[in-house]
């Protein structure tokens, strides 16, 4: 039980589960994450005939065997034509040109092992469960073969220098991935789980800090949650309570564990239960009412995908199709203009679009060029194209195209364009003039999107939820074995640092909070 | 050095009463009375005579300047040291060579350690404290350490002057100025100033300026700090009144003994100064729906509640128990304050309604009923630092050589206050020698997570410690306190004594040589079964078993298998902490 814990110990320290990391002051602190084997889709997640998937870490070896057994590891630093199988059914996955490097002379210094196979989502997706299935490897963190080529001292001081933008980058990139995820019903259930989590382990540790010390009363962990204080006991004589409950406790640890165990237990075992996942960048048409986004979505799907009307306010709901932008795989969202002051239908659309903003890989602002100087059309620009092309270069900033739509309405002399107006693209989707260089810009932007592969297919965010879930699990599992209180309150740690990597939080502040909201502690 | 410590000449006994303005008493008989100094440590609470006794540790001419010689070492809230969390503190100054557990073994009356069901990384070392006597032995200790020189003053100013270009500080200080005008020079100040920077006491709604009650606070250091570019909060906190034992019905109150044995806090005391049946008890209480009554109907009459000023959350007044919790019973303990006192604290009753009420509040108490308030219980209000203006080794941002430690950091509890004297003290001594400074982590201490803690995120309250906040909680446990810290010290500070380096080498060979032992005894696990029937041994493993193995049955403990092997193994159970330490450090495969 002791060993169990600690390699559950080890492993999950490899990992900021703490908001603070702790090797501020450290010295001698150990490469982050070394002993783990990690793995990733490393080529972008764009229409493609091969795909790359790469391994990094001391089960690399191990994990390529297992992939392409019978057969031995082949020849260091040459391809060879494998055919893969998933370790555990057998189950024929791919024919592939599969390249072993051993460390030191890696990518990331490490045993790292490549596998070139064909690029259908159904074989990368079978290929990267198959990898999660072999124990000791897990879904790479954002920047994480990054961060242990640097460990290794494989990147130059040049290239170091751009670590820190890079890894931003691709955290941002898999936070608006993250956060598309987590809007629906998978988002849902991760945010209460991780509630229930947190406050199971506030409980727990009050019970540890202010147990004995302070005013708690055993039962905290175990027995039904009576809340009753002794409010009703005031109109009475004061003798009759006689063993009075003391700051009584509003819930039970261990009841809600078990609970929990359950939950995750049957969501993991449910495969109809995963996320519904559509991939392609994620293109947002998005502007103020009646500049003609939803003609834009009509004219690049080539199908009437939404309703036109010269009427503003048509469009309310966010309707997605799935198209070909330029070659890229593209869903793109038509969504309702953003105005203050219509009806509650509406304004529902509009809390929408504005989320499916903030989840945008690329927006597509399209604004009435014969109406820039309009209120919406200002606030428009104010709000939403300000601020996207503010154009920092952390990465931080959403990328943007701005189309002025309805050119044909302008005088043949140009418009007359607003003097601070960042570079825009003149449409007319009426007679289609300037269609020609929007596509060629939005080629260029997804080539950017698609072309990053730290955003990841869906497939893989799946598969690091998967991954976490399932940690979360086994953690809970300790909890539930382990008689050592303090052993038991690491094991809700770990469970709960693994929930916090997919919905994010879990600083100690946040436990305390809870403890010093449900309990009077106090001498 | 260190043998020299019990050769000074112990003055303060004679001196206190006379209030001289300027006595100097110095543990360094032959030392002549000087003006320059390495080290000054302003404040002789328990930030204060870590500090200043850790500088004098590590080799530095040291001065530690007091309002009064026989406030030394005053415990001026709860009658108790320790517990969860800082009852690690403790181990961890210890481990250091600091004081306070020392003192503590020498002056406990009720010795217990918390949490003793709950995992040894989370026990909590506890006791309850005389007093009288803390103060006598620690005045004796601070007294009789060589180096160290103690001299009455109210420190009104810092000497300031230009920075050093290689350090960053817009100044350094090289002394500090008198009430009466006089200076004294130092390579590095230390300044523990607790809650006498602008302290106001309040009771119902009178204020009076005080740093603790009947001492002055410091308002010249105060305006000198802010103007310097410090930015200041206020927090608050507050005691409870005291009553007269004889006062009280003890007969109809729960009684808590003490543990038998003792489990004495320092690492180098082999047992406390006084045996478990000569320790003294405490009682249990709960407040009843009268004492809420008499809150809420006089909450006007209240000042210190309706003030804004932040108070800690965990260890609230009674107003703020009976407004965020209502309709609830809550805990009093009845703590003896020494072995000869004739008062006792109510623990869990800090009050700062008007005296009269808070008396009228207690008689309402069960076993109270005609209890007698000797002293009311009261607020204080004071000044703290941001502390994220001061580093790591808790010298300032602003100005060089200029440390700040304890409740001026916005900590409360003489265990923080103690860690972070070890700390200044330590490190302003290095400063003067030019070394670099020695910083605790958070993966290596307690001591570590609240000075990151502090130092990063600042505190808006009281900041007081948990082991919640401990990341590494179980690594960080009150058993290993010095195999994490007594070697750093010995060899990167010299801030801990020969002796105190030799038990600590000696515990780590004697465990190393044991788990090599219990890794070589070997039986098959119907054999342990056999030896030892109270495991839960599963008979139908076919491979053998290590002692080591047996051992991390949570049913099995070094006793059980000294018994069942007694050959190899009897000698290790004749440390009691040797065996302790066997069982429950994680020894791998």
């Amino acid at each position: 039980m002791w060993r169990g814990l600690w390699t559950l110990v080890a492993r999950a320290a490899r990992g900021p589960r703490s908001p603070r990391p702790c090797t501020r002051q450290g010295s001698g602190v150990p490469v982050p994450g070394s002993g783990t084997t990690i793995f990733a889709l490393s080529s972008g997640h764009g229409r493609c005939g091969i795909a790359v998937i790469r391994t990094s870490g001391p089960a690399s070896g191990h994990a390529l065997r297992s992939l392409t057994a019978p057969r031995d590891l082949p020849p260091a630093r040459s391809a060879c034509l494998r055919l893969l199988s998933h370790p555990r059914s057998g189950e024929p996955l791919d024919r592939a040109l599969v390249l072993w490097f051993p460390g030191p002379q890696s990518f990331t210094g490490e045993d790292c092992a490549e596998f070139h196979v064909h690029g259908g989502p159904a074989v990368v997706s079978g290929v990267l469960q198959a990898l999660g299935s072999v124990p000791g490897l897990r879904p790479a963190e954002a920047g994480e073969f990054t961060r242990r080529a640097f460990a290794h001292g494989k990147l130059s001081l040049t290239e170091v220098e751009g670590l820190a933008d890079l890894i931003h980058a691709e955290t941002e990139a898999q936070r608006r991935q993250a956060l598309r995820q987590l809007d629906g019903e998978l988002g849902h259930l991760c945010h209460g789980w991780a509630g229930t989590l947190t406050k199971a382990l506030a409980h727990v540790e009050a019970y540890i800090d202010f147990g004995e010390d302070d005013n708690l009363e055993e039962g905290v962990l175990e027995q039904g949650g009576s809340c009753k204080g002794w409010g009703h006991l005031v109109s009475q004589p004061p003798e009759a309570p006689s063993l009075p409950p003391l700051c009584s406790l509003p819930s039970t640890a261990n009841s809600e564990v078990r609970e929990l165990q359950l939950a995750l237990g049957a969501h993991l075992r449910d495969a109809r239960r995963g996320q519904r996942l559509r991939s392609g960048a994620h293109v947002v048409v998005a502007g103020p009412p009646n500049a003609g986004k939803s003609s834009l979505v009509n004219l690049l799907s080539r199908k009437p995908v939404s309703i036109v009307s010269p009427e503003p306010g048509t469009t309310r709901d966010v309707l997605e199709t799935p198209v070909d932008l330029a070659g890229f795989p593209a869903l793109l969202s038509d969504t309702a203009g953003l105005r203050e002051g219509a009806g509650p239908v509406e304004q529902e659309g509009v809390r929408r679009a504005r989320e499916r903003l903030e989840q945008a890989d690329l927006i597509l602002a399209v604004l009435d060029a014969s109406d820039l100087a309009s209120p919406s059309s200002r606030n428009f620009l104010d709000t939403v194209v300000a601020p996207a092309g503010a154009g920092s270069p952390n990465g931080n900033s959403q990328r943007l195209l701005l189309v002025l739509n309805k050119s044909d309405l302008l005088p043949p002399g140009g418009p007359d364009p607003s003097p601070n107006l960042r570079p825009h693209l003149l449409l007319s989707c009426l007679t289609g003039e300037g269609l020609d260089g929007l596509l060629e810009a939005l080629r260029k932007e997804l080539a950017e999107v698609c072309g990053d592969p730290s955003t990841g297919p869906p497939l893989l965010t799946r598969a690091r939820h998967q991954h976490h879930l399932q940690g979360c699990l086994d953690a809970l599992g300790h909890y539930t074995q382990t008689k050592d209180l303090a052993l038991a309150a690491e094991a809700l740690r770990l469970a709960r640092g693994h929930l916090a990597r997919i919905t994010g939080g879990g600083g100690t502040e946040e436990i305390l909070d809870i403890i010093f909201r449900d309990f009077c502690v106090g001498k | 050095m260190f043998s020299l410590r019990n050769c000074g000449l112990w003055v303060a006994a004679s001196l206190t009463k006379k209030r001289l303005t300027l006595a100097r008493f110095s543990g360094d008989s032959a030392a002549p009375l000087a003006t320059k100094f390495d080290v000054i440590v302003i404040g002789g609470g328990h930030a204060g005579t870590e500090a200043a006794a850790a500088a004098a540790r590590c080799g530095s001419r040291t001065l530690l300047l007091t309002h009064r010689v026989d406030t030394i070492g005053q415990m001026s809230c709860n009658p108790s040291f320790g517990g969860i969390g800082k009852g690690h503190l403790m181990r961890e100054v210890d481990a250091l060579d600091g004081l306070c557990s020392r003192i503590c073994d020498q002056s406990g009356v009720h010795y217990k350690v918390l949490n003793r069901r709950k995992g040894p990384a989370v026990w909590g070392l506890r006791a309850q404290i005389d007093r009288k006597l803390y103060k006598q032995n620690m005045q004796k200790e601070i007294l009789n350490t060589p180096l160290l020189t103690v001299q009455e003053g109210a420190v009104e100013d810092l000497i300031l002057t230009e920075p050093e270009p290689e350090y960053t500080g817009k100044c350094r200080v090289s002394g500090v100025v008198l009430a009466d005008g006089s200076t004294v020079h130092a390579e590095s100040v230390v300044l523990t100033t607790g809650t006498f920077l602008r302290g106001v006491i309040v009771i119902g709604l009178e204020m009076h300026p005080a740093g603790r009650l009947g001492d002055q606070p410091s308002i010249g250091l105060a305006h000198t700090l802010e103007k310097l570019g410090f930015v200041v909060g206020r927090l608050k906190t507050g005691t409870p009144p005291r009553i007269a034992k004889e006062s009280i019905n003890f007969s109809i109150l729960n009684k808590q003994t003490p543990d038998n044995p003792s489990i004495p806090f320092s690492f180098i005391s082999e047992t406390v100064w006084i045996k478990p049946e000569d320790q003294l008890p405490c009682y249990l209480t709960h407040t009843n729906p009268k004492v809420d009554e008499i809150v809420l109907e006089n909450l006007h009459l209240n000042s210190h509640i309706k003030e804004t000023t932040r108070g800690p959350r965990y260890c609230p007044s009674i107003e703020s128990k009976v407004l965020r919790f209502p309709n609830r019973l809550h805990q009093v303990w009845l703590e003896p304050e020494g072995m000869d006192s004739d008062l006792i604290y109510p623990q869990g009753l800090s009050v700062t309604l008007p005296a009269e009420l808070q008396e009228k509040m207690i008689t309402c108490i069960k076993g109270l009923e005609k209890a007698k308030m000797i002293q009311p219980g009261y607020g204080v209000q004071y000044d703290y630092l941001d502390p994220r203006q001061i580093t790591p080794s808790l010298e300032t941002h602003l100005v060089q050589r200029l440390f700040f430690a304890g409740q001026i950091n916005g900590t409360t509890g003489y265990e923080e206050a103690a860690a972070q004297g070890v700390i200044a003290g330590i490190n302003a001594s290095l400063r003067v020698k030019r070394k670099p400074p020695f910083v605790v982590s958070r993966t290596e201490g307690y001591i570590g997570v609240l000075i990151d803690d502090l130092t990063t995120l600042g505190t808006n309250e009281p900041y007081r410690m948990f082991t919640s906040r401990a990341e590494f909680r179980l690594s960080l446990r009150p058993d290993n306190a010095d195999s994490r810290l007594t070697f750093r010290g010995y060899k990167e500070v010299g801030c801990v004594s020969q002796q105190r380096y030799e038990r600590a080498s000696w515990m780590k060979s004697s465990l190393e040589e044991g788990i090599s032992v219990l890794k070589s005894i070997e039986f098959s696990s119907s054999k342990w079964k056999k030896l030892i029937p109270e495991a839960s041994i599963s008979i139908g493993k076919s491979l053998p078993l290590r002692a080591l193995d047996v051992l991390k049955y949570e049913e099995v403990d070094m006793k059980l298998l000294a018994t069942a092997v007694p050959a190899p193994l009897k000698k290790y159970i004749t440390c009691r902490e040797l065996a302790e330490r066997l069982k429950i450090e994680d020894w791998g495969c």
